[in-house]
């Protein structure tokens, strides 16, 4: 029981950072508006910026289970948008393929618009879910899948593990490399 | 012919220049409003100050206008505001109160670049007489070489509708605002009903409906590179606000110019100089100074979602 604990928390501590690029800024003010809500995310150890490109960056805390979600939501309520949105991940040795759905340190991930590799070590996520891109991006990647999944975001019948179960949310995060 | 040839190479100039100017697009304009909207959750004020030089003495009035800003939801802002001149008397007395609303109802964003609508509108009630009642004194020598005083009165009336503090009504418009590298151009229309004000009514053959245009452009100047919240912002802008009467012949057009400084992320200081440059309406004012400092307090609260 301790050892599958243990290894939870771990595998929660192989999400490290995020990095957004936000629309819609007319000024300082907007990004420090951004920079405040991002700074009281629980999982948020701490927050930079880039003030030329509007780009934000959250390291996430040790042993922390890091909400992207959130990250949005904190995002949209102080008016804004994400025009694209990456995760970096340290990863086992893992073979992926197109449209493949994974398990990955307890969050769902839907594979798209990927060629088959193998990848090991540090790697980056672009999420690629509604509200994550711009809107004319979403359209894009629309025509990539026609699993409903892409268009609510929550897992469905079109969903299928190769990995084993999924996480237990049935929220699943589409993402690209 | 030619005259156009000049014309549109000076247009293609003039596009070079501002594509090529350093700097980006600023949209946080001085005597409008962009058709965004403040972070949402958030508070600012103001303490705007404005001096108006009177047209039948060419001396300068002055109104302050403290004002409260609240981001209701990323859509909709708020806009409380109250007056206080020494316009229509020598002292300073209290006029009224303002309620500005802004709706933003359509967003096309990109990283640098994006399209954006709002509608607006604005309600005033204020406590001004609705002529300008200016009293003098004037001598003339008498029969045994004393002087005699005389009192004259004299009235101006103004066709302009100013729900910033002269006058009580409503106003309804519409905002596009299309930021575009390094240009944010925006554009207003809108339509007003100047109401009687509280204590006195509108003046006959006063205009009572109008409608008001504009066209903002800003400029972020400094900083080149933005490294931290901390660097001051110092943007430019050039606005132009015009208003027809819609019941008579009476219109202005209004160029002002202005400069804003933000400091620190978190406040700002605006300073504008507002200058007829064409018009036939008989206005109690045709230039003004406006001076403003704005602190906000940011995620201040919980939004309406």
């Amino acid at each position: 029981m301790l050892l599958i604990l243990v290894s939870f928390i771990n595998s929660r501590a192989q999400y490290k950072k995020a990095s957004f690029q936000a629309s819609g800024l007319t000024c300082s003010m907007c990004s420090k508006a951004i920079f405040k809500a991002l700074k009281t995310l629980p999982f948020a150890e701490t927050v930079q910026t880039d003030l030329n490109i509007n780009e934000f960056t959250v390291l996430f805390r040790k042993n922390s289970n890091p909400d992207f979600d959130l990250i949005k939501t904190k995002v949209e309520e102080a008016g804004f948008s994400i025009a694209k949105f990456w995760v970096w991940v340290k990863v086992p040795n893992l073979e992926l393929k197109p449209e493949e759905h994974i398990s990955l340190f307890g969050k769902n991930l839907h594979l798209m618009n990927i060629r088959p590799q193998e990848v090991e070590g540090d790697m980056r996520l672009q999420v690629i879910d509604k509200g994550y891109v711009l809107k004319k991006e979403f359209k894009k990647y629309s025509t990539f899948t026609n699993m409903p999944c892409y268009q609510s975001g929550k897992m469905s019948s079109c969903c299928k593990s190769i990995m084993g179960p999924m996480a237990a949310s049935n929220r699943i995060y589409h993402v690209t490399i | 012919m030619g005259q156009m040839v000049i014309r549109n190479i000076c247009l293609v100039l003039i596009v070079q220049v501002l594509y090529f100017l350093p700097g980006q697009a600023q949209e946080l304009y001085v005597n409008t409003e962009a058709a965004s909207n403040m972070p949402a959750g958030s508070m600012g004020l103001r303490m705007n100050t404005k001096f108006y030089q009177m047209e039948y003495n060419k001396m300068y009035s002055y109104r302050i206008d403290p004002e409260i800003m609240l981001g209701i939801s990323k859509n909709l802002m708020l806009h409380l505001n109250a007056y206080a001149s020494d316009m229509y008397q020598s002292n300073l007395k209290v006029e009224g109160g303002s309620m500005y609303a802004k709706w933003r109802f359509y967003s096309a964003d990109e990283v640098h670049r994006h399209f954006r609508m709002a509608g607006f509108g604005k309600m005033a009630l204020i406590d001004n007489p609705t002529a300008l009642t200016v009293n003098s004194t004037y001598f003339t020598p008498g029969p045994n070489g004393e002087q005699v005083p005389h009192l004259s009165s004299q009235t101006y009336l103004s066709d302009e509708i100013d729900l910033d503090g002269n006058n009580s009504g409503i106003q309804a418009g519409a905002i596009a605002t299309q930021l575009l590298h390094k240009l944010a151009v925006s554009c207003s229309a809108s339509l007003l009903k100047r109401w009687n004000n509280l204590d006195a009514a509108a003046q006959p053959g006063q205009s009572t409906v109008a409608s008001n245009y504009s066209i903002s452009a800003g400029w972020l100047f400094l900083p080149f590179d933005y490294k931290n919240f901390r660097q001051t912002n110092i943007n430019l802008y050039c606005e132009l606000l015009g208003s027809s009467a819609l019941d008579k012949n009476a219109n202005y057009l209004d160029i002002a110019p202005a400069i804003q400084f933000i400091f620190n992320s978190i406040s700002r200081f605006d300073f504008s100089y507002r200058s007829q440059i064409a018009g036939n309406m008989d206005r109690l004012s045709r230039h003004a100074f406006l001076v403003r400092f704005e602190y906000n307090f940011l995620n201040l609260f919980k939004p309406v979602k």
